[in-house]
C-alpha cells in the first residue's frame, strides 16, 4: 500500500463519490455522443457474456424438462388418445397439403412462373434477455461470424418477432416489435387495409394509421406490409383484438416472453428495385446554375 | 456501537497482526455483497419464466446499495456501486453510466445520512426509503424520456417503486442478519 498522510488519504475518500458521479455523467454524454462505439463496447461485453448465459439457459431448460416430464408422467394415458385423435386428424390435413403443393406446382408450370429466390436464414439460441423497464430485446448466439448483419429479420416457431439492431461477433441483439420504439408497416388480412404496429412495451402492440373508413376486423390477421421496403410481404405477425372499442391491437403469433429459437432470415438481396419510370422528366437539370440576367453581356464587354 | 473496521487508521498500532487467511476473510467480507449484487444482475439477464424480472433487478439493486450504503458502508463503497451500475447498462442494454448514476445517487444519499436513518425507528426508514425509491424511478423515467425524447407512461416506474418498498422489510431481515454474522465473526 502506498503510504500517504492521513489527510490526503481522507480527501480522497471524500473525493472519489463526486467524482465518480462526475464519471457516470460523463459517461452518459459520451456514449449518446458517440452511440457507435458505445454499441460496440456493448456487444464485446455481450459477447463475452453470451457463453455463461448459454450455461444458465441449459441449466434452466433441463430444470423444465425434468418438471414437465413428472408432469406428463402422471397424465400419459389420456395425452396418448388425444396424440392418436389428432395425429388421424393431421394425417388428413397432410393429404389435403400435397394434393395442394401438387395443384400449386402445375398451375405454376403452367403459367410460366418466375421462382423467388429462397432468403438465407440461420437459427440462433436466446440466450438473454437483454431488454430492460423501458426496452424490449432478446440476444441469440449467432453474430456477424454467421453471416447475421443489422436490419435482418428475426422470425420465431410461428411468427415475426423483431429485427437485429446490433451485431457482435457471436451475438446478435434483436430488437422485438412490442418496443416502443418499433414501427412497423403490416397489412390486414382480410380488410385489405394497410396499417402501422406500433409497439408500446406492452405485450401486444397497437394498431395505427389505417384508412377512417376501414375497421380491423376482430381476430383477422395480420402480416407485414411491403410499403417502407423494409419488409417482405405477408409474414405472419399476429391477430387483431379489442381491449376497449376503437383501440385495436395485435395479438403476435410469436411466443415473445420466451422465446427459445429465432430464425435470422436475411431478406437484403430479395428486395426488388423498380426501374426508372418511362416518360419521367427531370425537373430541372442537377448540374445548372442559376445565372443573373444580362450575365452574357457584361462578359462579352 | 463498533468503530468502523475501514478506519482503523485512528486506532493506536497495537493490532494483532494479520495473517493472510485473516486478511482474506477481512477482504471476502467487504466484498461478499458487491460479488454476490454481480451474479444476481447476470443470472437476471438470462431469459428466465419469471414474470416482471426486468422490474424486480432494479428495485432489488436499489433496495440492496440503499441498505448497506446505510447500515454497513465498508462493504458498499462508491467503486463497487459505480461498477454494479455500469454492469447493469451494459448486461440490460440500457443507455451507459444511467444506472450507475442512479445507484450512486442513492448510495450517497444513503451514505451521508446513515447517522440519521441508522436511528431512526423501522418504519420511519422505511418510509424515507419509499420516498427516495419513488425519487430515484422518476429520474429513471424522466431519463427514459430524455433519450427516446417520447413521454412514456409511467406506470413502469411506479411498479418497481412499489416493488423497492415491497423488498425492503425483506431484505432489510435477510442483510440484518448477515451483517450481525459480520460483527460476530469479528468480535472472536
Amino acid at each position: 500500500m502506498i503510504p500517504v498522510s492521513i489527510q490526503l488519504r481522507l480527501a480522497l475518500n471524500r473525493l472519489t463519490l463526486p467524482a465518480l458521479i462526475l464519471l457516470s455523467a460523463g459517461i452518459i454524454i459520451a456514449g449518446q455522443a458517440d452511440r457507435k462505439r458505445s454499441e460496440k463496447v456493448r456487444m464485446c461485453v455481450a459477447d463475452a457474456l453470451a457463453p455463461v448465459w448459454s450455461v444458465v439457459t441449459a441449466a434452466e431448460e433441463r430444470a423444465i424438462a425434468v418438471t414437465s416430464a413428472l408432469h406428463e408422467a402422471s397424465h400419459l394415458a389420456s395425452e396418448n388418445t388425444r396424440l392418436r385423435t389428432e395425429n388421424e386428424n393431421l394425417r388428413r390435413w397432410y393429404d389435403v397439403a400435397v394434393s395442394l403443393t401438387r395443384e400449386n406446382d402445375s398451375l405454376k408450370t403452367a403459367l410460366h412462373w418466375i421462382p423467388e429466390d429462397a432468403p438465407t436464414f440461420v437459427t440462433g439460441r436466446v440466450v438473454a434477455d437483454s431488454g430492460s423497464i423501458y426496452a424490449r430485446a432478446v440476444l441469440l448466439i449467432a453474430g456477424a461470424d454467421s453471416g447475421v448483419k443489422a436490419g435482418n429479420i428475426a422470425l420465431a416457431a410461428n411468427g415475426l418477432a423483431g429485427r437485429v439492431t446490433e451485431t457482435g461477433a457471436h451475438s446478435a441483439r434483436v430488437l422485438l416489435i412490442t418496443d416502443i420504439s418499433s414501427r412497423l408497416p403490416v397489412l390486414l388480412e382480410s380488410s385489405h387495409a394497410p396499417a402501422i404496429m406500433a409497439g408500446d412495451n406492452s405485450p401486444m402492440p397497437k394498431l395505427m394509421y389505417y384508412a377512417q373508413d376501414i375497421h380491423p376486423l376482430e381476430g383477422e390477421r395480420v402480416v407485414t406490409g411491403d410499403q417502407a421496403g423494409a419488409f417482405p410481404a405477408g409474414l405472419p405477425v399476429g391477430t387483431v383484438h379489442y381491449i376497449m372499442p376503437g383501440r385495436p391491437v395485435v395479438i403476435p403469433y410469436a411466443k415473445l416472453d420466451h422465446l427459445v429459437l429465432l430464425r435470422i432470415f436475411n431478406f437484403g438481396q430479395a428486395q426488388v428495385e423498380a426501374p426508372d419510370a418511362p416518360g419521367h422528366v427531370p425537373l430541372a437539370p442537377p448540374h445548372k446554375t442559376q445565372e443573373p440576367p444580362f450575365t452574357k453581356l457584361f462578359n462579352q464587354g | 456501537m463498533k468503530p468502523d473496521s475501514s478506519r482503523n487508521s485512528w486506532e493506536a498500532e497495537i493490532q494483532p497482526h494479520q495473517t493472510i487467511w485473516s486478511r482474506l476473510d477481512h477482504g471476502a467480507r467487504r466484498l461478499l455483497p458487491g460479488i454476490l449484487c454481480f451474479f444476481i444482475i447476470i443470472i437476471c439477464a438470462a431469459p428466465l419464466p419469471v414474470p416482471g424480472i426486468t422490474e424486480i433487478l432494479p428495485a432489488f439493486m436499489i433496495t440492496t446499495v440503499f441498505f448497506w450504503s446505510a447500515w454497513h458502508p465498508s462493504s458498499m463503497t462508491s467503486p463497487v456501486v459505480f461498477l454494479l451500475g455500469l454492469s447493469m447498462d451494459f448486461v440490460n442494454f440500457t443507455p451507459l453510466g444511467v444506472s450507475a448514476l442512479l445507484l450512486l445517487l442513492v448510495h450517497s444519499v444513503a451514505f451521508y445520512s446513515r447517522f440519521g436513518i441508522t436511528r431512526l425507528p423501522f418504519l420511519l426508514s422505511w418510509l424515507i426509503f419509499a420516498f427516495i425509491a419513488l425519487g430515484v424511478c422518476l429520474l429513471q423515467w424522466s431519463f427514459a424520456c430524455l433519450f427516446r425524447l417520447h413521454i412514456l407512461t409511467l406506470s413502469p416506474a411506479l411498479f418497481e417503486a412499489t416493488l423497492c418498498v415491497g423488498f425492503y422489510p425483506a431484505l432489510s431481515v435477510l442483510f440484518s442478519w448477515v451483517i450481525q454474522k459480520f460483527n460476530d465473526r469479528e468480535d472472536i
